[in-house]
């Protein structure tokens, strides 16, 4: 009898029994429809219908994409999917990549932030960027911090600039580890310390929305749950949106979810519900590790 | 079939074969439970001691199985952080587990009430009175492992909605039972024995219907528990 | 029976590794030794040939002097006593030091001998003299003990370097003088000093009155100049190159030429900075100035390519973050690039600053092989350098420049091995920052 039903069992279950090749599952075709709540109602910043091509290749297929205020959004998909491209569009990183060719509409805060007048410096400033690779200049923790407000003017004394310096090591939660070294070089610092130093780089000059690209990849896991506290804490004061490849990160420390595959945005949802629920078979067979 | 429910084609071939065994053993259990239960109701019908004793022993193997199957999720929550299908698979097995045990108790329960009608001069009299309510009851029960095996959703809503006609039978069966007291009071304490295996019986028919409500969990991911059979039946069928 | 099978062809497979082993093992040691003797190789030549240029070259380090006494009386020089400077300038000082001479060795008679005798001390003794007597006139009418230099032929005697062993006719220096430089030396009038007239003089006729400063000058002056324009110059390129220009034809055409401009001969330089610098633009001959401009021209690939390199070689993470912070393109390649790069731009510089120390072809084109005495006070006066003094006295016959061409390279290779410090020291500073 219950041999009987677990034949059915597997019959129920196998419906390919090939193992699987992202490539086979690409075939949502050109135009396709994002699936899930890919609109909010308080947009921090909003792209839509965005293209990315480098030379002839099409990296990222009609994404729109909304990101809401004070809300942290993660965007996971296997490598090559187009997110941290896409995350680079927000802050117009892939100005500086000669054969990138983006296309599409971006606002941040219904502002262009692709319209002729805007300054990518302005832009830069407003939206920061925490990169994959902790990155500290070669210089000293102080200068580290201090660097971005200087070159901006957000100083007008030392006095000041040591305030916005304290301020921001002290919301990377890195103050009380590195106050009696501000002048050691930040490259010295652990990993996770070189790494907190970069937000709080990034935070010096007080953005509105931080992009973090796989901050946590290169740090062991105590140096990550201490990141990822640290984007909790922030969520609060500024709009966050995160690239990582580790799915747990993405349950763990983001409202929304956003799944792309390659180069398209398949599906965004509560982070809850993509993680339990996913509507989309790609989604499903991406985070439960079908492939990838 | 609705679903696109697949335990396998991960990337980890034991990942698939520990979710495999999961999702077999959990089979086997409800296997052993299905069987028990007849075997419960035929020790009733047929007042067959030996075969109710029987039955009340064999409650430590689902027992067993319980744990074992508790243990296998367990781990695999722990290693391996199961999400989306996966992460519903395992919440609904282990849930559907303490189901599982719970009827086991219940078939005991029948086992040792059968025990003590067997020796009833007038078994005949009354114990065929339950054969309609067991065999309804054993039906959702397989029907509800059928569409476990099967993650068929129509199946599993069908079942539920069936649980009213049971609670219908049984109510009739209490009465037929209040009945039978009055007409003759001396055999009161065999009729509240009889009536102890009814509503066994009915317990088992709502396990079987919480069985169904976690199969339509684990293939839509809602969760249906304390809703209606018309709320269920309008929304996923 | 099948694990044995297993274990059979296993033990089978380790002993073919096994087998193999010994072959590899004794191909890496072949290798090695290989190496070894050709590093071994080279370290000879360089031992050799630093065996041969100090010891040829040291000697050169010291110089003679020969103690005589000098009548300085007014009839002697042949002035009226309380005579002007311009006299005094003009008196007869070498006629004070043959009658000096004469009266050591009053034996002394034929005119050939007499000769020979005059030939004991330098040329420029005379100008000693006069040197000393305008320094202080009281000096007029007294006799005083003078230490003269003596002649290089002499002094060579005196340095052990010529022996009375060899056919007379073979050597300058003859066997009286001989005698009378032993009769000297035994009445302790000579005298071995550290040669301070080979870093404080210029190019002379006299071995021993040749001297290396105009060359030093020229050296410097030369550097400098071709410092203050390829660095810049060479530094901007590349910061251009590397970080601004779009990539194109035009670009690729740019890069292979600066790649190909590094393997021109030098004299081709030369003759450029002959045909345009000094013809065209009517710049003097000569000077530091055109043979700065020369080498700078010469030197700039090697600045434009090393710094690219050294440039690329910055982190991309580096830009990024810069960039992540709102710098504009200029203040993350001044702020963040360049002083990453520093170390290996002057590692670069400095190895192509001593290429250019040591260049002499193209100089040659622009005439700073001419004979100078002075010492040159700017880049415009006409000077020498210093590869290009060793390429003039390697070619002088006398046997007192063979000993300075060697001291000379021994300069030469001091300066470059300083350099080189240089460069390693800048590098492991700015590394540390």
């Amino acid at each position: 009898m219950d041999t009987g039903r677990q034949q059915e069992a597997a019959a129920a279950g196998a419906q390919a029994r090939e193992p699987l090749d992202i490539r086979d599952h690409g075939s949502v075709g050109d135009a396709y429809q994002t699936i899930g709540a890919p609109f909010v109602d308080d947009a921090k910043m909003s792209a839509r219908h965005v293209n990315v091509y480098y030379g002839e290749k099409h990296a990222i297929t009609d994404v729109s994409l909304d990101i809401g205020r004070n809300e942290v959004i993660a965007m996971i998909g296997p490598s090559g999917c187009g997110k941290s491209t896409f995350l680079r569009t927000l802050n117009r990183m892939n100005d500086i990549i000669p054969i990138c060719r983006v296309e599409g509409q971006f606002y941040l805060d219904g502002e262009d932030i692709y319209s002729q007048d805007q300054d990518t410096v302005l832009l830069r400033a407003r939206v920061g960027m925490v990169f994959q690779k902790p990155n500290p200049f070669p210089k000293s923790i102080y200068e580290n911090v201090a660097y971005g407000p200087r070159i901006h003017g957000l100083a007008h004394n030392k006095a000041e600039m040591d305030e916005i310096v304290e301020s921001s090591l002290r919301r990377a939660g890195l103050f009380e580890e590195v106050k009696d070294q501000l002048d050691k070089p930040g490259t010295g610092l652990s990993g996770g310390q070189q790494q907190r130093l970069c937000i709080a780089r990034a935070i010096a000059v007080s953005p509105e929305v931080i992009l973090m690209d796989e901050p946590c990849s290169a740090l062991d896991p105590i140096a990550t749950a201490r990141i990822e506290e640290l984007i909790d804490e922030l969520k609060d004061n500024y709009t966050i949106a995160i690239v990582t490849h580790s799915m747990q990160q993405a349950a763990r420390v983001s409202q929304r979810t956003a799944y792309f595959h390659l180069g398209k945005l398949i599906e965004v949802g509560d982070t809850k519900q993509i993680f339990t629920m996913p509507e989309h078979e790609l989604t499903e067979n991406y985070i439960t590790g079908r492939f990838g | 079939m609705d679903n696109n429910m697949k335990l396998d084609e991960h990337t980890s071939q034991r990942y698939n074969a520990e979710l495999e065994a999961v999702r077999n053993r959990v089979l086997t259990m409800g296997g052993l439970v299905e069987k028990q239960c007849r075997q419960a109701l035929q020790a009733l019908l047929k007042g067959d001691a030996e075969l109710a004793s029987e039955v009340d022993g064999a409650d430590y193997e689902v027992n067993d199985l319980e744990i074992e199957i508790s243990d296998r999720c367990t781990e695999i929550l722990a290693r391996r952080q199961p999400a989306a299908g996966d992460l519903r698979m395992i919440v609904a097995v282990i849930r559907m587990v303490s189901n599982l045990e719970r009827i086991g108790d219940e078939a005991a329960k029948i086992g040792r009430k059968a025990r003590k009608l067997a020796d009833a001069r007038d078994r005949q009299a009354y114990a065929g009175e339950s054969v309609h309510l067991g065999e309804g009851v054993l039906q959702m029960l397989h029907g509800a492992l059928d569409a476990f095996a099967r993650l068929d959703v129509q199946a599993a809503v069908e079942i539920i909605s069936r649980d009213l006609e049971i609670d219908r039978e049984f109510k009739s069966l209490n009465r037929l039972l209040i009945s039978h007291m009055m007409e003759q009071p001396q055999r009161v304490k065999n009729m509240l024995r009889v009536n102890s295996c009814a509503r066994a019986l009915e317990r088992i028919g709502d396990h079987a219907v919480n069985l169904c409500e976690e199969v339509v969990y684990l293939v839509r991911g809602a969760d249906v528990r304390h809703l209606s059979a018309e709320e269920i039946k309008r929304h996923h069928q | 029976m099948n694990s044995t099978n297993e274990g059979a062809s296993a033990s089978h497979s380790s002993a073919a590794i096994k087998a193999s082993l010994k072959k590899r093992y004794a191909r890496e040691r072949r290798f090695q030794w290989y190496g070894r003797m050709a590093v071994l190789t080279g370290f000879v030549f360089l031992l050799v040939l630093l065996v041969d240029i100090v010891g040829k070259g040291y000697p050169a380090f010291t110089q003679q002097y020969i103690r005589v006494t000098v009548d300085f009386s007014a009839e002697q020089l042949g002035v009226a006593p309380g005579a002007s400077e311009e006299q005094l300038a003009a008196a007869n000082y070498l006629g004070v030091i043959k009658n000096s001479l004469r009266a050591m060795f009053p034996e002394v008679d034929s005119r050939k001998e007499k000769r020979q005798l005059y030939r004991l001390v330098s040329v420029g003794a005379e100008y000693q003299l006069r040197d000393m007597l305008l320094a202080d006139p009281q000096l007029l009418g007294q006799t005083r003990e003078v230490w003269l230099q003596a002649h290089s032929e002499a002094g060579s005697y005196l340095k052990g370097q010529v022996s009375a062993a060899s056919a007379e006719a073979d050597r300058k220096v003859k066997d009286v003088q001989m005698a009378w430089l032993d009769q000297l030396r035994a009445q302790g009038r000579t005298e071995s000093r550290f040669n301070t007239t080979f870093f404080t003089a210029g190019d002379s006729r006299e071995p021993e009155m040749a001297g290396i400063k105009v060359a030093l000058y020229g050296s410097f002056f030369t550097l400098l100049v071709t410092f203050l324009i390829a660095f810049p110059i060479g530094v901007s390129a590349a910061v251009y190159l590397e970080e601004f220009a779009p990539r194109n034809r035009l670009t690729d055409l740019i890069e292979i030429n600066i790649n190909n401009l590094a393997a021109v001969p030098s004299i081709v330089f030369g003759l450029l900075g002959l045909a345009v610098f000094i013809n065209f633009f009517e710049l003097p001959r000569s000077a530091p100035l055109v043979g700065g401009i020369v080498l700078s021209l010469m030197t700039l690939p090697t600045i434009i390519i090393t710094s690219r390199a050294a440039i690329q070689s910055v982190s991309p993470s580096i830009r990024e973050a810069a960039l992540g912070v709102g710098a504009s393109k200029l203040q993350t390649v001044f702020h963040h690039v360049l002083p990453v790069a520093m170390p290996g731009i002057l590692t670069g510089s400095i190895i192509g600053m001593a290429q250019a120390l040591g260049e002499s072809a193209p100089l040659l084109m622009i005439g700073m092989v001419a004979f100078i005495m002075d010492v040159p006070a700017g880049v415009t006066d006409p000077a020498t350098v210093l590869p290009v003094q060793i390429y003039l006295w390697a070619d002088s016959p006398e046997r007192g420049f063979t000993e300075k061409t060697s001291a000379a390279i021994m300069v030469l290779m001091g300066f470059l091995i300083v350099m080189n410090a240089l460069a390693i020291y800048l590098r492991k500073r700015f590394e540390l920052k």
